[in-house]
């Protein structure tokens, strides 16, 4: 039996001449958060939609708990909580009423549903407030709620953070990860906010105008990220020489008579600095860098569109 | 499908349209009870009931009633999408075509309670007039049933409005254009004086409601009496009527249910 909560394959939808997601295959791992990372119009919400049987895929096939959605909704769609796009309620009713009514569809009879649902998102339960005069952080708060309110196995979020305040944007976070580590819910989260992607998720998978360019998890992906040393130095080309004769180091580029640039990880910084200093060079500074995940994800997408 | 219902019911909370509505049903009838002399002065508690329920037959069902339905359809069908709380509703998952048949079902107890109100208003206004309400509660019930033939006759509209998708304006001129050619064919001598069969007459709802319901009423003077001497040959029965009703409705519900399945969330 496969390990994967999510599975699609070849998932491709076309809108007249336009792939709006081409060939997706991506993997969603039990009690992980998979984070689905993409500018605006990559084709998260698309594909978000065809996990969740709301949009046709032109071809391709998705399954979800090992089984095909198509054909298996009827026990598939309620062991998953979704938030699709912008929240969706009656705006003559209020929060509570609202989800009431989807409780009553699920079938869950208790009021404690509803309480606790609104309770984790920091809704009043008994209030008076319309849906029509909820704020866009309320309404992103009640469609969280209602994702949650049934205990789903599955979470689909589709930029759950949209609207949201800094506190409430922490806040959301802190009770995903809660979520994922205390009653072990796989989460697929979909953003175009690469910090909030990096902070939360397990897995990411990077989309890119409807084309999966990487699927790793957060530590694959940050051991690629590329490290280097710069020295600057009296003279950057007896450095480079002694860094190969007596280090054995590789990868050294001479930008200028003073410094030079080492991308070898096998290099102790320590141990260079000695080196040099000992063969009477000067050294004026020697300094780390390192590759962000940013710079990484700009350099697999093109680098536009995100935040 | 009663869950989807009874959600349907408390998706109307504080919707004045509905409620509005509802309370156009007491319109007619109240107004020719204040309004017209010919209402004001009865020779018997029969003629009174036979009068003002006449009035709710000929002027609310086909006036107000079909209308209201087709206005109220496209407000629920269009709901959804307008609110987009169908892909909540998708995911939940509940059926698109059993949503649009709960809809449908609450028009239907709506209808039956629009007549049910009208006929209440009557009986109010009968024996506030000091009269006894003889024969009332026979066409209270016509009533009703008058509601579901009007119901089941606003379906071919609803189906209308579903194709067109969100067009509210387009929506509003066809309801009535529709009803006033319903009006109208239903007190034509074309129309209703067609035998029982596949014909106009018989498919279109106005006239056949007007067949059925009219054997019922007892309405004096010489232009009613020439008016059921000519048409009682072509009087339909209950069962007819609501044969009529049930194979209409079940033809139009199935277009319904597959054209809103159609529609995307």
């Amino acid at each position: 039996m496969s390990d994967y909560v999510i599975e699609t394959r070849g998932l491709t939808k076309t809108y007249g001449e336009q792939n709006s997601v081409s060939n997706l295959s991506i993997h969603v791992r039990k009690g992980r958060i998979y984070g689905l990372l993409g500018r605006n119009g990559a084709g998260k919400t698309t594909t978000m939609r065809m996990l969740l049987g709301l949009t046709a895929p032109s071809s391709g096939d998705v399954k979800i708990f090992g089984k095909p959605l198509r054909g298996n909704e009827k026990n598939i769609l309620p062991r998953i909580g979704s938030l699709i796009e912008s929240p969706g309620f009656y705006p003559n009713l209020t929060g509570m009423e609202n989800l009431r009514i989807f409780a009553d569809l699920r079938g869950l009879k208790s009021p404690k549903y509803i309480k606790d649902a609104l309770e984790v998102v920091n809704l009043p339960y008994r209030d008076k407030k319309l849906f029509s005069q909820y704020s866009l952080g309320m309404k992103q708060r009640l469609a969280i709620a209602l994702a949650v309110m049934h205990n789903p196995e599955l979470l689909i979020l589709d930029e759950p953070i949209n609207g949201l305040d800094p506190i409430g944007i922490a806040e959301v976070r802190d009770f995903i990860r809660e979520l994922c580590d205390t009653t072990g819910k796989t989460i697929l989260i979909s953003s175009h906010i690469l910090s909030e992607i990096s902070l939360l998720a397990d897995d990411i998978g990077i989309i890119d105008h409807g084309v999966l360019l990487e699927e790793e998890s957060l530590e694959e992906l940050e051991a690629k990220n590329g490290k280097y040393f710069r020295f600057t130095v009296s003279s950057a080309a007896l450095a480079a020489n002694l860094l190969q004769s007596k280090l054995d180091i590789q990868n050294i580029q001479v930008d200028s008579a003073n410094e030079l640039t080492v991308r070898d990880h096998r290099l102790d910084a320590g141990a260079a600095v000695r080196l040099f200093v000992n063969a009477g060079l000067s050294v004026s500074d020697a300094h780390l860098y390192e590759d962000t995940l940013e710079d990484y994800f700009k350099q697999v997408t093109g680098g536009e569109g995100i935040a | 499908m009663l869950k989807l219902l009874r959600c349907e019911f408390a998706k109307l909370k504080r919707k004045p349209l509905f409620f509005a509505a509802a309370a156009i049903s007491a319109l007619i009838p109240l107004g020719c009870a204040l309004f017209l002399p010919e209402m004001q002065e009865f020779s018997s508690g029969a003629e009174a009931v036979d009068r003002l329920m006449s009035s709710l037959f000929q002027l609310s069902a086909y006036l107000l009633l079909m209308p209201a339905v087709v206005v109220l359809a496209s407000n629920l069908l269009f709901e959804e999408q307008d609110n987009d709380t169908l892909k909540n509703l998708m995911t939940v998952p509940v059926s698109k075509p059993a949503l649009a048949l709960a809809k449908m079902t609450l028009l239907f107890l709506f209808s039956a309670l629009f007549m049910a109100v009208g006929g209440l208003v009557n009986l109010a206004i009968v024996l506030a007039s000091g009269l006894e309400p003889v024969g009332f509660w026979k066409l209270f019930f016509v009533g009703i049933g008058q509601g579901i033939m009007m119901w089941a006759g606003a379906l071919p509209c609803v189906l209308l409005v579903v194709l067109l998708n969100r067009s509210y304006i387009i929506s509003v001129i066809i309801t009535f254009f529709y009803t006033a050619v319903n009006y109208i064919f239903g007190t034509n001598d074309y129309f209703i004086m067609q035998p029982f069969g596949f014909n106009p007459g018989t498919l279109l709802p106005g006239p056949l409601t007007f067949r059925w319901f009219f054997q019922y009423l007892d309405i004096s003077g010489a232009q009613m009496t020439d008016l059921t001497e000519r048409i009682s040959p072509y009087f339909v029965t209950t069962p007819q009527a609501f044969l009529v009703v049930i194979l209409e409705s079940a033809v139009f519900l199935t277009l319904i249910a597959l054209v809103y399945k159609r529609q995307s969330c």
